[in-house]
């Protein structure tokens, strides 16, 4: 999934400090799963933004609001009734979803509550780690399930560098080296003769080096 | 007298841009700069230009610099990080290197490595300002250098396609004379009556502003660019012209040496791009009187 953190409240504050109707949106995807910006957070950041103005001796009015996915115009959409009443939108779903709801409203300002941090899976109650880089042309069936690209400090696709000590990445040692994962995954397959294979320099364009990609499926296109 | 000499005294400098080889063989490169040499001021040496890859711009600006011109070079942020990029301005300026020009790189897609990963750490700004860095005697990260090196560092402008464009344009120029660019390098454009409104909004910024004449090479390549290069405002009737002539290449160096004799009075200084064409230079030069 793709997961976020929210921004520290002052930039909040600093992006919607010249309006005084604001209409706070959360989705329910990504963001909600990991805590970032779903319903219960939308509630948290209003409370937090209603509590800043009255120090200040000001007042909000927040619209809180929590659509299924941002990312979709279908739910996008949902927002066309509330538009006009307010000055700003503060959203709280991945750049996906701010930029869908930016495109659909056009005349009114829109801005992020979260960072937009990679896509990544759940190592442990609220920990979340990369594990995709989205390069477009998934090597996973030949590195034993565990991707360099995106959980190698470098990016090597060859094994690893000098700096793999004890399984663990030079850049801390918090960080486990994806070349020792993928030996020691190979290993577990019976397929230490793979590591032999010498992989060429990957092909980045899948990978967004073209450009903003895109994908089109005719098969559902209306 | 140096380029940067001639440009602060408000003096008219001719540059010519030369690419270097797509291999290791420097002879037409070499002889070419030969052919000019008392009659340019500088040669401008792009870095993979069109996203094609040659040799090093570095290494251009340096066989420049052995056959006594002064080098100009491209800087752009595609290919290198700000790593490799600080370190090729120090050995720029160790090698004779010291005019820059800092552009934006053809994207990936339209050049001859297609697969390659772009870089873009730095964009035009952010080049500009690391420039700026180097000469005050730290890099990026603020450490100290031993030795300060020496810049003379312009910018270019994209081709302007519509008013709406010149002003943005203009907008970014400004902001990246504020952020150390001493000279303003415009994209050509046919027609002159047109170019003049253009070159006259980035005069007005108060640095010396060097338009570029583009030689046409032929109809076919004339027709391309009308046809696909709205910011070209090539008129039909330069195509005309070219087509109706009895010689057409001889017709191509006149309408190359005519645009420098009227845009010689509007600017500071003027580069000629051959696109490959380098030997014709002299030709041109002689027809526009320089």
């Amino acid at each position: 999934m793709i997961t976020a953190e929210q921004k520290p409240l002052k930039e909040i504050i600093e992006y919607i400090s010249p309006y005084n109707r604001i209409l706070l949106v959360g989705c329910n995807e990504c963001v909600t799963v990991c805590a970032a910006g779903g319903r219960k957070e939308v509630g948290l950041l209003a409370s937090a933004l209603h509590l800043n103005c009255l120090k200040q001796g000001k007042t909000i009015e927040i619209k809180e609001l929590t659509l299924e996915r941002q990312c979709d115009p279908e739910y996008v959409e949902e927002l066309v009734s509330e538009i006009g009443r307010v000055d700003a939108i503060v959203s709280m779903a991945c750049g996906c979803g701010v930029q869908s709801v930016a495109a659909r409203y056009k005349e009114t300002p829109v801005f992020p509550a979260v960072n937009t941090k990679f896509m990544g899976a759940s190592v442990a109650q609220g920990i979340w780690e990369e594990r995709c880089k989205g390069c477009g042309d998934c090597m996973l069936g030949i590195t034993g399930g565990i991707c360099p690209v995106a959980r190698c400090s470098k990016h090597l696709l060859n094994g690893p560098c000098g700096g793999t000590s004890y399984g663990m990445c030079e850049i801390s040692p918090d960080v486990e080296c994806a070349w020792c994962l993928i030996w020691e995954r190979l290993k577990a397959l019976g397929m230490e003769k793979r590591y032999e294979e010498i992989m060429e320099a990957k092909d980045w364009r899948p990978a967004g080096g073209g450009g903003p990609r895109k994908i089109i499926r005719e098969d559902l296109s209306l | 007298m140096t380029l940067q000499n001639k440009l602060s005294k408000g003096d008219f400098v001719v540059l010519a841009e030369m690419n270097t080889p797509k291999g290791v063989d420097i002879s037409d490169l070499v002889t070419n700069v030969r052919h000019l040499k008392s009659r340019i001021d500088a040669v401008v040496i792009p870095d993979m230009d069109n996203g094609v890859m040659h040799m090093s711009a570095l290494a251009g600006g340096a066989i420049i610099r052995q056959q006594g011109l002064e080098p100009m070079i491209h800087v752009y942020g595609r290919d290198r990080n700000r790593m490799a990029l600080q370190g090729d301005m120090l050995a720029a300026h160790v090698l004779g290197i010291n005019n820059l020009v800092v552009v934006q790189g053809e994207a990936m897609t339209h050049g001859d490595h297609q697969n390659a990963k772009p870089v873009d750490d730095l964009n035009e700004l952010d080049l500009l300002v690391m420039v700026h860095s180097l000469l005050k005697g730290r890099d990026l990260a603020g450490f100290e250098l031993s030795g300060k090196p020496e810049f003379f560092t312009g910018c270019q402008v994209q081709p302007i396609q519509d008013d709406d464009h010149l002003e943005q344009e203009v907008k970014a120029a400004k902001a990246k004379v504020a952020a150390g660019a001493q000279y303003i390098m415009v994209p050509p454009a046919f027609d002159l009556d047109y170019y003049t409104q253009v070159l006259t909004r980035f005069k007005s910024l108060n640095v010396p502003v060097i338009a570029t004449v583009f030689m046409l090479k032929n109809v076919g390549m004339a027709r391309y660019i009308s046809i696909n290069d709205p910011s070209s405002k090539l008129p039909e009737s330069l195509i005309t012209r070219i087509r109706k002539s009895k010689d057409r290449e001889m017709e191509c160096v006149t309408i190359a040496g005519e645009m420098i004799k009227e845009l010689k009075t509007q600017v500071q200084g003027i580069k000629i791009s051959a696109s490959g064409w380098e030997d014709r230079l002299p030709a041109i030069m002689d027809c526009a009187g320089l």
